[in-house]
C-alpha cells in the first residue's frame, strides 16, 4: 500500500529548471484544453467577422497604402493585437484569479517548483497562446488569399514572442494590483492606445512626429512592423532591430516583474 | 549546505531562536522546537498565534529574520537556501484547499507528479495506490466540484503524499470536517508515521493533537507557552480532576478558597488531584448540571493560553 522501495529507486533531487518550466506549462494546457470549444473555436471565428465587416464594408472606401490594397495592409496588421490580448488578458486577470481566488500558486509552490518556474511556465503558456491565436487568424486570412506572402507562415512564431513579450507585461501590471478591478486601467489606459496607435490599422508615418516617437516605445509596433513584413513579403534588415527591442523588452519586464511577484508569494 | 553529523540524521526538524515581524507586527518571537524522525510533532495555540508562519518558514514560503544564532534546518536543509530540496521531500497540506477545480481527481495527481518530475508510469501506478490508500479510488474520474469537503481533503493529503515524503507538514488538516472523515485522516496519519514519515501538524482540536502526537508546543502570540509530549505536560501542569458545574449560579463560591477554580460566563471549573472530593461536591447536583472527568489537553490549552478570544 504504501509502497515507498519503488519510489527510493528513483534519484532523489528536485527536477530540473527545464523540467518544472515544462510542467507548470503542461498544467495549464491541460486546464486550458478542459475546455476546448468555448477555448479554442472563438480565435477562429474572430477574423471571419473582421472580413465580413472591413472586406465587404471599410475595404471600399480606402485605395492602397503605398503599393499595397488597403485591406491587405489591414489584414497582415490584424494578425498581430489577438496574440497581445490574449497574452495580456491571461497574465492579468488569469494570474490574478490564481493568485488570489484559487490559491492555486500557493499549491503549486508548496511542491517542488519555485516562484521563477512558476512565472517563467506562466509565460511560456500565454506565448503559446499568442502562436496559437496568430496561427488561427493566419488560417482564415490565408484562406481568403489576403496574405500575398509564403512568409506569412511566420507569423505565429512572433505571435509567440509577442506573446511572451505582453505577459511580461501584463504580470509586471499584476504585481501592482490589489484588487482585480485595477486591470481596467490598464486594459483601456494602455491595450487600446496601443491598437490605435502601433500601425495595426494605418501606418505610424501619418501620425505627427512626437506621436510617431510615442509608438515606437509601444511593443505592439514592433511585433506588428514584424509581422506586417513577413506577410506582404517585405523582410529587411532593419526588422532586426524590432525583433531585438521585443527579446530585451521580454527579458528585462519580465525579470522585474518576477522580482516583484516573488515579495507577493514569499514574505 | 548540509551539516549532518550523526545526532542530526535522527532530527527532521531543527528550530532554533527564530523570529519573524510583518512591519510592526512580531508574527514569531523567541521559537525552539525540534522533531526526530518518524515522531509526530503539533503546534497548537489560538488564532494568530503564528503557527502557520512558523509552518510556511520551514518550506521558504515564509523568510525568518535575519538574526545570529537563529537557524532552521529542515532534513538537512536550510529553507532560506535550499527551499527546492525541503520541498521537493516534504508533503504540505495548506490550510485551504486549492485544488484545480477545472480537473478531475486523477488529472489533479496527474499534473502535481509532473511538478515532482515523477515518470508517467511511475507516476499512474502511486496515484492508483495513494487513490486506494485514501478510499478515493471509485472518485477518480470525477470533478472536484463533485465531491465532497472531507474528499477534497483526502484527495489534497493524496497529493501531498505524492513524491513519497519523508516530511509530511499539515495546517489545521481536519477542520470543518465530519468526524468519520476525521477518525479516517487520524488512522492514515498513524500508518504514515508507522512507515517511518515525520509528521508536522497545526490544529485546533486538543483531541486530535493529543490522539496524534509525540510531542506538542502550545505557542501564544508568536511566543513558546510549553512543550513536551501531551501526557506529560497534562500530569505536570494540571489537576488529575476538574469539576464542571454548568450554571455557576447553581453553586457558592466558598470551595474557590479550597480548590483551584475558573470561572467562565456561565460556568465554574473545579480543579484537584482528589477525585473524591469532587465526587462528594458533585452530590449536591442534578445530573444534567455538572460533568466530572479527568483533565485533558484542552483544559491545559485554555489554562495557558487564557479565555479571551484572540481573534480581534
Amino acid at each position: 500500500m504504501m509502497d515507498k522501495r519503488g519510489m527510493e529507486k528513483r534519484k532523489s533531487s528536485p527536477p530540473s529548471f527545464f523540467h518544472r518550466v515544462y510542467s507548470v506549462w503542461y498544467r495549464h494546457i491541460r486546464v486550458y484544453n478542459k475546455h476546448l470549444i468555448s477555448n479554442g473555436f472563438p480565435p477562429f471565428l474572430e477574423p471571419l467577422f473582421f472580413i465580413a465587416g472591413i472586406g465587404l464594408g471599410l475595404g471600399n472606401y480606402v485605395g492602397l497604402i503605398g503599393d499595397t490594397p488597403y485591406l491587405s495592409f489591414l489584414a497582415a496588421g490584424m494578425l498581430a493585437p489577438p496574440a497581445m490580448f490574449t497574452a495580456a488578458f491571461e497574465c492579468t486577470f488569469g494570474t490574478f484569479i490564481r493568485l488570489e481566488f484559487d490559491k492555486a500558486y500557493d499549491g503549486m509552490v508548496s511542491s517542488s517548483l519555485t516562484v521563477s518556474d512558476l512565472f517563467i511556465g506562466e509565460m511560456l503558456f500565454a506565448g503559446t497562446k499568442g502562436l496559437f491565436f496568430s496561427f488561427a487568424v493566419l488560417t482564415i486570412f490565408m484562406i481568403f488569399g489576403l496574405i500575398p506572402s509564403k512568409m506569412g507562415l511566420l507569423t505565429p512564431l512572433i505571435g509567440f514572442l509577442s506573446g511572451l513579450m505582453f505577459a511580461a507585461l501584463a504580470l509586471f501590471v499584476t504585481s501592482f494590483v490589489k484588487t482585480i478591478n485595477h486591470f481596467n486601467f490598464f486594459l483601456t489606459g494602455c491595450l487600446t492606445p496601443m491598437f490605435f496607435f502601433s500601425g495595426v490599422i494605418f501606418p505610424i508615418t501619418n501620425l505627427p512626429y512626437p506621436v510617431q516617437i510615442g509608438s515606437e516605445i509601444f511593443p505592439l509596433t514592433h511585433s506588428t512592423r514584424i509581422i506586417r513584413a513577413c506577410c506582404l513579403d517585405a523582410l529587411h534588415w532593419s526588422l532586426l532591430w524590432d525583433l531585438l527591442y521585443i527579446i530585451v523588452f521580454t527579458i528585462i519586464i519580465g525579470w522585474l516583474a518576477i522580482s516583484r511577484l516573488r515579495k507577493r508569494l514569499i514574505q | 549546505m548540509t551539516d549532518k553529523n550523526n545526532s542530526a540524521d535522527e532530527i527532521a526538524v531543527e528550530v532554533e531562536y527564530v523570529f519573524k515581524h510583518f512591519n510592526a507586527f512580531q508574527a514569531v518571537s523567541d521559537l525552539s522546537f525540534c522533531v526526530p524522525k518518524a515522531t509526530c510533532f503539533a503546534l497548537l495555540g489560538p488564532n494568530g498565534a503564528g503557527k502557520t508562519t512558523m509552518m510556511n518558514m520551514l518550506i521558504g514560503r515564509i523568510l525568518r529574520d535575519k538574526i545570529s544564532h537563529s537557524k532552521i534546518s529542515v532534513l538537512g536543509y536550510d529553507p532560506n537556501k535550499n527551499e527546492l530540496e525541503i520541498k521537493y521531500n516534504t508533503g504540505i497540506v495548506p490550510q485551504e484547499n486549492n485544488l484545480d477545480v477545472e480537473l478531475t481527481v486523477i488529472e489533479n495527481l496527474m499534473v502535481y507528479s509532473k511538478f515532482y518530475g515523477i515518470p508517467k508510469k511511475e507516476a499512474s501506478k502511486r496515484i492508483h495506490e495513494l487513490l486506494s490508500f485514501m478510499e478515493l479510488s471509485e472518485k477518480r474520474s470525477s470533478l472536484i466540484k463533485q465531491i465532497s469537503g472531507g474528499m477534497q481533503r483526502r484527495l489534497i493529503i493524496a497529493r501531498a503524499l505524492l513524491n513519497a515524503p519523508c516530511l509530511l507538514i499539515l495546517d489545521e488538516p481536519t477542520t470543518g470536517l465530519d468526524p468519520q472523515v476525521r477518525q479516517a485522516i487520524w488512522d492514515k496519519l498513524r500508518i504514515l508515521k508507522a512507515s517511518g514519515v515525520t509528521i508536522l501538524l497545526t490544529t485546533h482540536y486538543m483531541d486530535e493533537a493529543h490522539q496524534l502526537c509525540d510531542n506538542l508546543l502550545i505557542m501564544h502570540q508568536g511566543k513558546k507557552i510549553i512543550e513536551g509530549n501531551p501526557h506529560n505536560l497534562i500530569r505536570d501542569h494540571m489537576e488529575a480532576y476538574v469539576l464542571e458545574i454548568i450554571n455557576k449560579q447553581l453553586f457558592n463560591d466558598t470551595y474557590c478558597n479550597t480548590l483551584r477554580c475558573e470561572r467562565t460566563a456561565t460556568r465554574l471549573m473545579l480543579y484537584t488531584n482528589q477525585f473524591e472530593d469532587l465526587q462528594t461536591l458533585s452530590k449536591t447536583f442534578g445530573a444534567a448540571d455538572y460533568v466530572l472527568r479527568p483533565t485533558n489537553l484542552e483544559d491545559l490549552f485554555l489554562k495557558v493560553t487564557g479565555r479571551g478570544l484572540n481573534d480581534g
